[in-house]
């Protein structure tokens, strides 16, 4: 008999796991890269399966029967299981999380071997620490306590300083990871500082505690504290760092820049979604209460980081770099999400969820083109390496087209689809009294007009331009061609068909949405 | 068949696009004639069970497609769509037939380009849930944008980011304003979303109780920026014609064809049927800048020194009787505007295929070049003739009858405005006219000499482009009664959506606001064209020269 305790946490304990067979496999035949490939993606295959087994209805109503607790509510959805001492949580959104998270680093591990090779960069290292960061990242989103929420963000975001500098003979990957790296500390430091506000405040740390002490405060009508407040502040700026919403932005471009493709991918995807699950469990489990308070200033920040983040863009001639601001201006399109469920409305989680997604997909796809495009050494991902792209790779100036095109938001893609549900929420929420959120939403599709400008300018270059050179086509692997199928099939099915893959979001929501 | 042919004759193309992606470079042009020939079969297929004297929309499929918002894919078609679809399906074969010749490089791509092209046009057209329409109107971007920045001129890429950029934050704004429409539905129906994105249960509720006003204000005015950025109503044209002069031949015809006539579909099914008290109270702005579109496009198109131009600013010019009509509130005018969006499809879609033709043999549009084309490539010359003679309105073509119309119709609304409007096909005679004397009539010039056996007439094939728009502008223009039959149920459908609609008493603030903000664009358009500095259009006149 297992421990109930043990099975909820097997998810965990099994992507730990996996890492550290990465690590055995690479002793064993050192330097295979075969090996790593198969058992991570193996490996992430049983993680799925325990984190879908664990967060399924049936399983979690049997460890709540066992444990001799009632289920609640009469809704399946809004289950909730908690282990070692009410510190670790699994509910819908826990595995919702968990599922993008693995799905997002299959997809690197997936897209990264060619690049890799080109520059004769070890495969099984990258695979290893990339599954170590994914561990952290599940941990915040099944966090219920803020301590092991910090352990959690320090867990995930310490392999992706490592991941920057990976490059090491690189300058500018090492310059981008010391950059990323100090940045990254102080932002943390930041946070525990408001952490601790936060606990001096409310003399607790369990998420539910905080909740409880907050709601205590408010509907007594008494004043916030200013210590509470600091806290707040603290917090949201250690967020506003982590998510890069301007103007705590200035660490991604050179982090991203510098970094080796396939890690810049993950970096603009994982660590991103990832705090998100923290804003989630932080504001949104712990200091949902004061919600009235932080809601101007998400608005804030999304209008700035979009507008900023986008302004940027308009002007880089790297596609990575450029890739990166575009990715600050989606995490603007993000808030606005965050912003509309801080006013009440339910639509505004589900389209922040329904966003990560789509973006991690689309995103990933993007610097998969990038990556492979880049497989002969010393390429560099400056615009005009795209110059009559369709020329020498019809394929991929043909997937790079339709990653674009779903960055900028058409339809019928993924990201046209996730733009309407975040602009759709706050819509709603304007309608229902909150002025700045119908600005917000008009804010928001100006935007996406405007990137509009530089990520077709890609295409131009692709499809617009001649070659500067002749150069022969280079061959892609099959794992390239199989990730980028993924990709690119579901960045048009989660536009085409997104009835299915609303109700997920929607049972995901419902956990913590109420 | 009722129940697919809408389907059918919506994504056929995407059939023959898909085939043409998978087969050989060299069968691509036939391919894609082929199936564009079929969908225009069956468009008319449908036209012929099309019942004029019913009333509602007819052959309607209905598919559950989003549950959780109560979005379906639903298509209809009343007269209006009917007329629209014909002469989408009709220009697009004719488009593909004159892109035999000229498109030499990546034939495949441009193909497949242009049949999703239409896959998007016709859905517009048919598209009876909002979130549905707008799908094709984006999808309608894409392929445009590939089409002008690939296969256009020297400025293509200028041309087409900036085509890209003003409709899409058109269109963006207008994806806020269906949502909140629907939204706005919702929350009257006790949350349900069954039918928030359902034009019919819309438009039935916009007609018993109606929108909230200021829902009405804002949301008409994101829907009417997107049409009006379309159609291009003066001050959101600019992009019109750096978009004509750098695409292909063939992407004008369809660009001033079939792309415009999106904006002055909307405004008849969306902006009139779903907000009519703001379209009442908006509906004086609009008739004053169709009358400043009438005139000004008249007088840009005069002294236009490229003959590409000029008859995209022509465009212009015509397209502002489409809009006056429209927002006169008469059945006249309404009529005369949904005629009108057929015959300058038609006609001008000829015109650009004329300019087109000789492009191809000159490799310049320089009207001040030209000269006795007559004698020269006299085919051409009889045919130019022709359908400039048909764009000035000349009665018994078709020009006629829709511009006619919509003065009677602007005419019982107010004579003033009919009078200006009515000067102004006088201009529109001249600048055509004055065009056609330097470009056709006199000595020939030196250049087109210079070019000796280069400058050959017709072919058959460019002929055979040209000959089913000259039939339909002389059918149209003596029996206009074929159009009208079938359009006369839809246009006065959307008259009752907004007679019986009051206009919404506005805050003085909000028209000053918007006449300020007119007035900043024209005063930042002039100041940018100042003397002695090229602007990109609107350049000033050419000397004249070999003018007889």
């Amino acid at each position: 008999m297992i421990p109930n305790d043990v099975i909820v946490v097997s998810p965990f304990i099994a992507a730990v796991l996996v890492a550290l067979a990465v690590l055995v496999v690479d002793l064993v035949a050192p330097g295979k890269r075969a090996p790593v490939i198969v058992v991570s993606l193996v490996g992430l295959a049983i993680v799925a399966g325990l984190t879908l087994y664990v967060g399924s209805h049936d399983e979690m109503g049997r460890i709540i029967k066992s444990l001799g607790l009632t289920s609640g509510g009469g809704d399946p959805d809004s289950l909730r299981v908690t282990a070692f001492g009410g510190a670790y949580v699994v509910d819908g959104l826990t595995t919702f999380l968990d599922i993008i998270f693995i799905g997002i680093v299959a997809l690197t591990i997936v897209f990264a071997p060619d690049y890799l090779e080109a520059r004769g960069l070890p495969m099984a290292e990258f695979s290893m620490v990339l599954l170590f960061a994914m561990t952290g990242a599940m941990l915040i989103s099944a966090s219920a306590d803020l301590l092991v929420l910090f352990v959690a963000l320090e867990l995930m975001v310490l392999p992706g300083y490592m991941l920057a500098g990976y490059h090491k003979t690189d300058g500018y990957s090492t310059e981008g990871a010391i950059k990323y790296f100090l940045l990254g500390s102080f932002s943390s430091a930041i946070f525990l500082f408001g952490l601790a506000f936060t606990w001096g405040a409310t003399g607790t740390t369990s998420i539910a505690g905080v909740s409880a002490a907050l709601q205590a405060i408010v509907s007594g009508g008494a004043a916030v504290s200013p210590a509470l407040v600091m806290g707040l502040g603290f917090l949201t700026t250690g967020v506003a760092f982590k998510i890069a919403a301007v103007p705590f932005h200035y660490w991604t471009p050179d982090a991203y820049q510098g970094s080796p493709t396939p890690v810049t991918g993950y970096l603009s995807v994982g660590p991103k979604v990832g705090a998100f699950a923290l804003i989630l469990r932080l504001f949104v489990d712990a200091l949902g209460p004061l919600r009235a308070d932080w809601l101007q200033v998400v608005v804030i920040l999304a209008i700035l980081t979009m507008t900023l983040g986008n302004l940027v863009a308009l002007t880089q001639n790297n596609v990575k770099r450029m890739l990166a601001y575009s990715s600050i201006a989606h995490t603007g399109y993000m808030l606005v999400g965050l912003a509309a469920f801080a006013a009440g409305r339910i639509e505004g989680l589900q389209g922040l969820l329904y966003y990560g997604a789509a973006y991690s997909v689309m995103n990933l796809g993007a610097f998969a083109v990038v990556a492979a495009i880049q497989r002969r050494s010393g390429v560099t991902s400056g615009l005009e390496t795209f110059a009559g792209l369709v020329r020498r790779e019809p394929w991929l100036a043909i997937l790079m087209t339709l990653f674009l095109l779903s960055l900028t938001g058409i339809p019928p893609t993924a990201g046209f689809f996730g733009k309407a549900y975040v602009i759709l929420a706050a819509v709603q929420a304007s309608e229902a009294g909150w002025t700045s959120l119908g600005i917000l939403a008009v804010v928001a599709v100006l935007n996406a007009a405007a990137a509009a400008f530089y990520y077709l300018r890609v295409v131009v270059y692709m499809f617009m331009r001649e070659p500067r050179s002749e150069e022969a086509p280079l061959g892609h692997g099959a794992l390239m061609w199989g990730g980028l199928a993924v990709a690119s099939v579901l960045t048009v099915a989660l536009g085409l068909v997104p009835g299915p893959f609303l109700d997920i979001v929607g049972q995901a929501a419902r956990a913590i949405g109420g | 068949m009722n129940d697919w042919i809408l389907t059918l004759v919506t994504f056929l193309p995407l059939v023959g696009a898909v085939v043409i992606g998978f087969s050989p470079v060299r069968w691509a042009r036939i391919l894609a004639l082929g199936t564009a020939l079929i969908t225009w079969v069956v468009s008319l297929v449908m036209a012929g069970q099309f019942n004029a004297g019913a009333p509602g929309f007819q052959m309607v499929v209905e598919q559950p497609w989003i549950g959780a918002f109560g979005i379906e894919y639903k298509l209809g078609a009343d007269g209006l769509s009917v007329a629209l679809v014909v002469l989408t399906t009709t220009l697009t074969w004719i488009s593909i037939l004159a892109s035999f010749a000229p498109i030499q490089t990546r034939v495949k791509e441009y193909m497949i380009s242009f049949l999703i092209l239409e896959v998007g046009m016709t859905g517009v057209f048919l598209a009876l849930d909002t979130f549905l329409f707008y799908i094709f109107w984006e999808v309608v971007l894409v392929p445009m944008y590939l089409i002008i920045g690939i296969w256009g001129g020297k400025n293509r890429i200028y041309a087409t980011i900036k085509f890209v950029l003003y409709t899409l934050v058109g269109s963006l704004l207008m994806l806020v304003a269906i949502l909140a429409t629907a939204f706005a539905y919702q929350g009257a129906h006790d949350g349900q979303w069954a039918g928030a994105f359902d034009f019919v249960q819309l438009k039935a509720f916009a007609g018993t109780t109606g929108f909230a006003d200021g829902l009405q204000l804002l949301s008409f005015a994101a829907f009417f920026l997107a049409f009006a950025i379309k159609v291009p109503m003066f001050p959101f044209h600019t992009w019109l014609p750096d978009a004509h002069v750098e695409a292909p031949t063939a992407g004008s015809v369809i660009l001033a064809g079939v792309l415009l006539k999106l904006g002055g579909y909307g405004f008849i099914r969306y902006c009139l049927q779903l907000y009519p008290d703001a379209a009442q109270t908006y509906a004086p702005v609009i008739i004053v800048l169709s009358l400043i579109a009438i005139i000004y496009g008249a007088i840009v198109a005069m002294v236009q020194p490229d003959l590409k131009k000029l008859v995209a600013y022509s465009s212009v010019s015509h397209m502002g009787f489409v809009t006056l009509g429209i927002f006169v509130f008469q059945q006249q005018g309404m009529d005369g505007a949904i005629l009108q969006m057929v015959n300058h499809g038609v006609i001008t879609g000829a015109l650009f295929l004329l300019v087109g033709v000789i492009y191809e043999r000159t490799h310049d549009r320089t009207i001040a070049k030209m000269g006795g084309l007559a004698g020269i490539t006299p085919v051409w010359a009889a045919t130019f003739g022709f359908f400039v003679f048909a764009s000035a309105g000349l009665p018994a073509l078709s020009g006629f009858v829709g511009e006619f119309l919509t003065l009677v119709g602007t005419f019982v609304f107010n004579p003033w405005a009919a009078a200006i409007a009515a000067i102004v096909m006088v201009l529109g005679a001249v600048y055509l006219l004055w065009m056609y004397q330097r470009v056709v009539l006199g000595e020939p010039s030196a250049f087109l000499l210079g070019l000796k056996h280069h400058l050959t007439d017709m072919t058959p094939t460019e002929i055979l482009t040209l000959a089913p728009l000259g039939a339909l502008a002389v059918v149209f223009g003596l029996f206009p009664g074929i159009v009208l039959k079938t359009i006369e149920g839809a246009g006065a459908t959307a008259l009752d959506a907004v007679s019986g609609a009051a206009p919404i008493a506005l805050d003085p603030i909000v028209p000053a606001v918007a006449l300020g903000a007119v007035v900043a664009v024209v005063v930042v358009r002039l100041v940018a064209i100042r003397p002695g500095q090229a602007a990109p259009d609107d350049a000033g006149a050419q000397p004249v020269e070999g003018a007889a």
